[in-house]
């Protein structure tokens, strides 16, 4: 299939996938739960799903007789170094002032 | 995915102290990044930090206040972005409480979820990739937090 040879900018160009993209963002979700965002017929999704997936964006598991699309974890490291950055923001500020409020209040 | 960010800690100060030093925007510039954060419901404020452009972030963090419980409780939004008007919300909630001659201190940021995407997105159609190496490097670089104004 040629889509398997889109590079990353060609997969995240189209903004159904983008879409889909946004909405596996806030949960996985099955291909029919995902289809009914969209005016497009559930092959038409199923064809960009396909896309994703080759792209690595997506794993699809399949649970019972239905198919689960989830946001693979690897794709979007980018929100995970936000997190670590503001847990280590927080850790740091926060020891920062307990050290401000132990001089302040300790030399009175 | 963890999408919550979670600390607690205790100090040997009543929480009416503690309470004082989390809202006098004066206090808050010693220990956190100076702004204009006042404990009042619905004001609007902002807490400057260095930007970096490398992570997208223009310096400024956007925030309002969502409650105020004095002594007790203070939640804020706080939205981050490049710049151009595109903001990633959170929000920022502390919690005190008086134990053992002293405050226990909860801070949680969260609320990440779907709002943090369009973020990915913009630097996905920017060039993912290579955006990726760079937030890297800047946390790298970064070691002694964003708030060094």
């Amino acid at each position: 299939m040629e889509q398997h040879r889109l590079d990353v900018f060609q997969v995240i160009a189209d903004p159904s996938r983008r879409q889909i993209l946004h909405l596996l963002s806030k949960d996985s979700s099955t291909i029919n739960s995902l289809a009914e965002n969209f005016d497009m017929s559930r092959p038409a999704v199923s064809k960009h799903i396909k896309v994703l997936y080759h792209a690595g964006f997506i794993e699809i598991q399949d649970i019972g007789r239905e198919r689960h699309c989830i946001l693979k974890q690897d794709g979007f490291k980018e929100l995970n170094e936000w997190l670590a950055y503001y847990d280590k923001f927080w850790g740091d500020k926060l020891d920062k002032l307990g050290a401000l409020m132990n001089d302040n209040l300790n030399k009175k | 995915m963890a999408k919550i960010i979670q600390h607690q800690l205790f100090y040997p100060h009543p929480p009416e102290v503690v309470w004082e030093y989390i809202t006098n925007q004066e206090l808050i510039s010693q220990w956190l990044m100076p702004g204009d954060l006042k404990p009042i419901l619905g004001h609007e404020f902002q807490l400057r930090a260095k930007p970096m452009p490398e992570m997208d972030f223009d310096g400024i963090f956007y925030c309002k206040i969502l409650e105020v419980i004095p002594h007790k409780k203070l939640s804020y939004s706080w939205k981050f972005g490049p710049g151009n008007g595109e903001l990633c919300d959170s929000t920022v909630n502390w919690t005190l409480t008086e134990k053992d001659n002293g405050t226990e201190l909860l801070l949680v940021h969260r609320d990440f979820a779907g709002a943090v995407s369009p973020l990915i997105l913009t630097s996905m159609e920017k060039g993912w990739l290579s955006n990726m190496h760079k937030i890297l490097n800047a946390i790298n670089a970064e070691k002694d937090g964003a708030a060094q104004a």
